[in-house]
């Protein structure tokens, strides 16, 4: 019955990615959505994706919720923890316990704040074009349960469709070289960081805060975020046209 | 590749334009900075002499990969020019061909919504541009915007990296500033820009500024700012910089 159900929800997904392949479409927003579903889907607490950047280093460009603590947890990879690991060599490193330092010795600044943020293992999937790595998916989980040989199929399938995004935008302008996906992909996400602080500022609200509001802001009038984020940053949009989120007390 | 990394890195002398073409087997480079409050497109070096003009050319005309890519902050690839449908470009088109240039990429120099400047390429007869060139042509765009944001033509001593605990690269790259791979630090720079009332450009150097003066790393005065227990304020005097601290001073 449970996998019935999430059989057809992985179609659903795989449906609902399919139809946002159009021309000019939101890549951070999906690979958002996408994470989200990964949480969903594989009953993890977090999911993140990393992409590798100009200079060979994994930078985030998308997690299933946007809580500064996750960011910064993810962002720690850019030059050490299992997702460096995985985009050097390719391969899954799945089910890794978080507890127990004869494990994460190698990385110990991203395992101790995986843990004060509350985890107690993880994982990391490659996403994959042809014979290159260009990034990872990481997941988190706050309670021991290991993930089996379906659920780390199905984090893999997840991660294709994430590369498949990727590297599908502006295909008609720019068919020459993928690397050009990845840096405006990237691009986007620190543009994206730069307006949350605007609007935090303009607010008084937390980041994140600003950011919900943003978002469903630009889902509300099918705008992609980092072309919205653009235009408050030139000035180009009075942002007391966007409903601020309350205050925090 | 290498060699002119090195080259940028030590600012010695030479002709970066010329190592630059030679490294990325290019039929031409030139590199614009944008500058002013318009930000106008200044050609800081070209080689050879037909990529200056053709630099001259799109940024008088504001058509072209060059001006494109600093519009859009994505790389902008035509390396077959002929392959362009006519009315992108209807001025520039015909003039580069009368030029002889045959196709020409360009590859912006920037932070998100920060722009520096534009790095653009001319390319040769096969009219295609390989995956290694693009490699080394976004990695030497990332090298002049770390160079540019240190505000030298090379590295100084600022972004080593010690501070926040990761070893220094020497063979990689002209010092990169550290701590730009932290979300905080671009949410701390936004927020800065409307403390101050700044473009977000000189928000992040007024951001650097203040981690470098007060010793501490870039990642954690952002952190700060973002926590708000740090506000840059716009009442004090600029050359010192000092921000306002609500509770610790300058922690």
């Amino acid at each position: 019955m449970i996998a019935m159900a999430r059989e057809r929800r992985l179609a659903e997904i795989f449906v609902e990615v399919a139809d946002s392949l159009v021309e000019d479409f939101d890549v951070i927003d999906l690979l958002h959505r996408l994470s989200a579903r990964c949480v969903e889907l594989l009953d993890v607490s977090a999911a993140g994706i990393l992409l590798v950047d100009a200079h060979g280093e994994l930078q985030i460009i998308a997690a299933s919720d946007e809580h500064t603590r996750l960011l910064e947890l993810l962002a720690l990879q850019h030059d050490q923890g299992p997702c460096v690991e995985c985009y050097r060599t390719g391969a899954a490193r799945t089910n890794i316990d978080l507890t127990r330092t004869e494990v994460t010795a190698a990385w110990p600044r991203f395992a101790t704040q995986a843990r004060e943020t509350g985890y107690v293992s993880t994982h990391a999937i490659p996403l994959r074009l042809r014979n290159r790595v260009v990034g990872a998916l990481n997941l988190f989980q706050s309670t021991p349960h290991r993930l089996g040989d379906d659920d780390i199929a199905l984090a893999q399938a997840l991660a294709d469709v994430a590369t498949i995004a990727v590297l599908q935008q502006r295909t008609l302008e720019q068919s020459h070289v993928e690397n050009s996906q990845l840096q405006n992909a990237l691009t986007s996400r620190i543009l994206i960081e730069q307006v949350k602080g605007v609007l935090a500022e303009r607010w008084n609200t937390s980041v994140d805060d600003a950011f919900t509001a943003f978002r469903s802001y630009a889902r509300a009038r099918h705008l992609r975020l980092s072309d919205l984020a653009a235009q408050i940053i030139e000035g180009d949009l009075d942002t007391r046209t966007i409903p601020a989120p309350p205050r925090a007390s | 590749m290498a060699e002119v990394l090195r080259s940028l890195r030590l600012g010695e002398g030479g002709d970066p334009a010329r190592a630059c073409a030679r490294a990325l087997d290019a039929a031409g480079v030139a590199l614009s900075l944008l500058v002013g409050a318009d930000r106008t497109a200044e050609p800081l070096w070209c080689h050879p002499e037909l990529s200056a003009r053709f630099e001259e050319l799109q940024f008088t005309l504001g058509e072209g990969p060059g001006p494109e890519a600093v519009r859009t902050g994505a790389p902008v690839l035509e390396p077959d020019l002929e392959r362009v449908r006519p009315e992108r470009w209807p001025v520039l088109l015909p003039a580069a061909r009368d030029m002889g240039v045959q196709g020409v990429c360009g590859f912006p120099l920037g932070i998100g919504a920060i722009r520096v400047g534009v790095l653009t390429v001319l390319c040769d007869g096969d009219r295609r541009i390989s995956e290694q060139q693009y490699a080394d042509a976004t990695a030497l765009a990332a090298a002049l915007t770390g160079a540019f944001l240190n505000g030298t033509g090379h590295g100084n001593g600022e972004g080593n990296g010690h501070a926040n605990g990761t070893a220094p690269r020497p063979d990689a790259m002209p010092d990169w500033p550290t701590g730009l791979n932290r979300p905080v630090v671009h949410q701390a720079t936004g927020m800065i820009s409307v403390q101050l009332g700044v473009p977000i450009q000189e928000a992040l150097l007024r951001l650097r500024a203040h981690a470098y003066g007060s010793e501490r790393p870039l990642g954690e005065v952002a952190a700060d700012v973002v926590a708000r227990r740090l506000r840059f304020g716009d009442d004090l005097d600029d050359d010192i910089g000092g921000p306002y601290s609500p509770d610790t001073g300058k922690g």
